[in-house]
């Protein structure tokens, strides 16, 4: 009888779905990373196959006759993009220890690089001469660099909120999570690009 | 064993491992182009 009224002031409390399970292993917010970031390898994926495709199964000169890939400027803008890793975990590293002028400096820095990085992507572009629509490698090489392009677009976005809060002072050494998981999403689309260049630009 | 996705850090310590294997990949490209 107890149980039973217990039960049924516990049930006037709680309306609505029951709470959902969570893992006492791995928290919320770095699943919700991880199983993104195994999604987006799988995109990667499917445009990598396509690259390898027509460059191993179908031998496809790469890049198409008459056309030249910019290896020193792509290079140069790796350089830049790493050096955007480096400053972001100075930034995480700073907010560790509490020092909220490095976390600004490091993310406002990381935000330039990354800018700096697509606006010579974009650059490259616009005088590369050739287009997607020309070979069935133009179309492999827009799509690889472009989707990476599209990452980077989509990082400087989540860049730019974490720059606000930490100008605003929304992180203390113990509340750094929303600098954390963007940096690992940063790390992931500079250790993608690391990849794109090889497959495209050096082999 | 180290896991990227677990915190920033591992995943900085991933990619350096990705840029020394890139690192060596290209040296690898580039004198093996220099001698053919």
């Amino acid at each position: 009888m107890e149980a039973a009224s217990a039960a049924a002031a516990h049930a006037d409390h709680h309306h609505g779905p029951p709470e959902a399970n969570r893992s006492s292993r791995i928290e919320a917010a770095t699943l919700g990373i991880l199983l993104f970031i195994i999604s987006e390898v799988m995109i990667f994926g499917a445009f990598f196959t396509a690259y390898f495709f027509i460059r191993v199964v179908n031998h496809h000169p790469w890049p198409a006759h008459g056309t030249t890939l910019p290896e020193a400027v792509a290079g140069i803008n790796t350089c830049v993009l790493v050096s955007s890793s480096l400053t972001v975990h100075w930034a995480l590293t700073s907010i560790k220890n509490g020092n909220k002028a490095g976390l600004r400096a490091g993310i406002l820095s990381t935000f330039l690089l990354g800018l700096t990085f697509l606006f010579v992507q974009l650059n490259e572009y616009v005088h590369i001469g050739f287009s997607p629509r020309d070979s069935a490698q133009g179309t492999v090489f827009y799509s690889l660099t472009g989707l990476h392009g599209a990452h980077v677009f989509i990082g400087l976005c989540i860049l730019l909120v974490v720059c606000i809060r930490a100008f605003r002072g929304h992180y203390t050494a113990e509340e750094h999570r929303g600098v954390e998981i963007p940096g690992i999403y940063w790390h992931f689309v500079d250790a993608m690009w690391i990849v794109v260049y090889l497959t495209v630009y050096v082999l | 064993m180290l896991n990227p996705l677990r915190s920033e850090a591992e995943a900085f310590r991933a990619l350096i491992y990705v840029v020394v294997t890139a690192a060596v990949i290209i040296a690898i490209v580039l004198i093996v182009r220099a001698l053919t």
